[in-house]
């Protein structure tokens, strides 16, 4: 084997998706040539460099595509929810109130009347 | 809710061509299928979990809740590919939210054959390849190496990329010199085998997985694959030389 043809697996070989007679041939040519030693680190250094490479999307990414949609959409979807504090979306807010009213009028109707004596 | 589904197209009719990854069936059968897959040498039929099938059958009905899921649980991927593949943040930006939109837009016309995300990256490297075409029409706005470096001067910068959260000065200045040796390397690289190496290398897919995407043989996928490793690898010996 020579250095062209030892070059030419480097992928497969850094894979591991090298048949086991070729590996142990380019084992081989490794064990013996300095050339090809050192291009083979240089090319497993390039995958592992590459592999770093990885980018996050920004962090208003979400909100952006919402509002191309909403926009696309012609407010079909993702319309802008009111919310308290900012948190707390209105129908949450609306709900609580009516059961707070809900409750309160069940107390009155049912609690007994105090501090009020009937005429005599 | 079966028959909306199935209305919508999501839901494959029984006597579809589709029907073997959509309909529900017996356990029994889909290890059949599975087991006469791998007696016949073909790769295994992909069946989605409940957990996807659910997540996918909320984005047809168009819930906001399960399309926000789907950017968090993908958004970087697919930033990171169509970033990689154009080397410029905010053409990227643009074409990863373009993603998303016809995602949310085509949702039904995913039969369930491959995985969501094998699905959405087909989408993203073919809006990322049709952005490389429109911008080498247009030279002097097309992606720029430089690009890398000049984005992450600008003070509102979000997201470090992984280098950047390395303490010190040398240690990241070398990793952003690095980082544009590779992008400059990757923009110099024919279309066909950029993708290959930013879903090979970058984003650490599988063969199979990549054979999915791309619709590529195997051979072909590794020759290429090959080629554009050592290409890269000279440009940057070349570079640092």
């Amino acid at each position: 084997m020579d250095h062209a043809q030892a070059q030419s697996t480097f992928s497969d070989y850094v894979d591991g998706s090298l048949p086991e007679r070729q590996r142990t041939e380019v084992d081989q040519h490794l064990s013996a040539c300095i050339q090809c030693r050192t291009e083979l680190a240089s090319f497993r250094n390039t995958i592992g460099s590459l592999g770093r490479l990885k980018q996050a999307a920004p962090p208003s990414f979400l909100g952006d595509i919402k509002q191309q949609i909403y926009k696309r959409s012609q407010g079909r979807f993702f319309r802008p929810r009111w919310k308290l504090f900012g948190r707390i979306p209105f129908e949450w807010v609306s709900l609580g109130t009516i059961i707070a009213m809900l409750v309160y009028y069940i107390a009155l109707m049912h609690g007994s009347p105090s501090g009020v004596r009937p005429a005599p | 809710m079966e028959a909306t589904l199935r209305g919508r197209g999501f839901i494959a009719a029984p006597e579809s061509a589709d029907a073997t990854s959509q309909s529900p069936r017996p356990a029994s059968s889909r290890r059949l299928a599975r087991a006469r897959a791998r007696a016949l040498g073909q790769r295994t039929p992909y069946t989605m979990s409940v957990a996807e099938r659910l997540l996918i059958a909320r984005l047809v009905e168009r819930d906001e809740q399960a399309f926000a899921e789907i950017v968090r649980l993908y958004g970087d991927k697919v930033f990171s590919l169509i970033y990689r593949m154009l080397g410029s943040r905010p053409e990227a930006e643009d074409v990863a939210q373009d993603v998303f939109i016809t995602v949310f837009k085509t949702i039904e016309t995913f039969r369930g054959e491959a995985k969501f995300s094998t699905w959405l990256l087909r989408i993203a490297a073919n809006h990322a390849k049709n952005r490389i075409k429109h911008l080498a029409r247009r030279p002097t706005e097309g992606a720029d190496p430089e690009d890398v470096s000049q984005v992450r001067s600008a003070p509102d910068r979000p997201a470090p990329p992984v280098q950047a959260r390395i303490d010190s000065p040398d240690t990241l200045l070398e990793a952003a010199q690095t980082e544009r040796l590779m992008q400059e390397a990757i923009a110099n690289l024919p279309e066909d085998q950029r993708l290959l190496v930013v879903l090979r290398d970058v984003e650490e897919m599988s063969y199979q997985e990549i054979e999915e995407i791309t619709g590529l043989p195997e051979g072909t996928i590794k020759s290429r694959l090959h080629r554009a490793r050592m290409a890269i690898k000279e440009s940057v010996d070349r570079r640092t030389r």
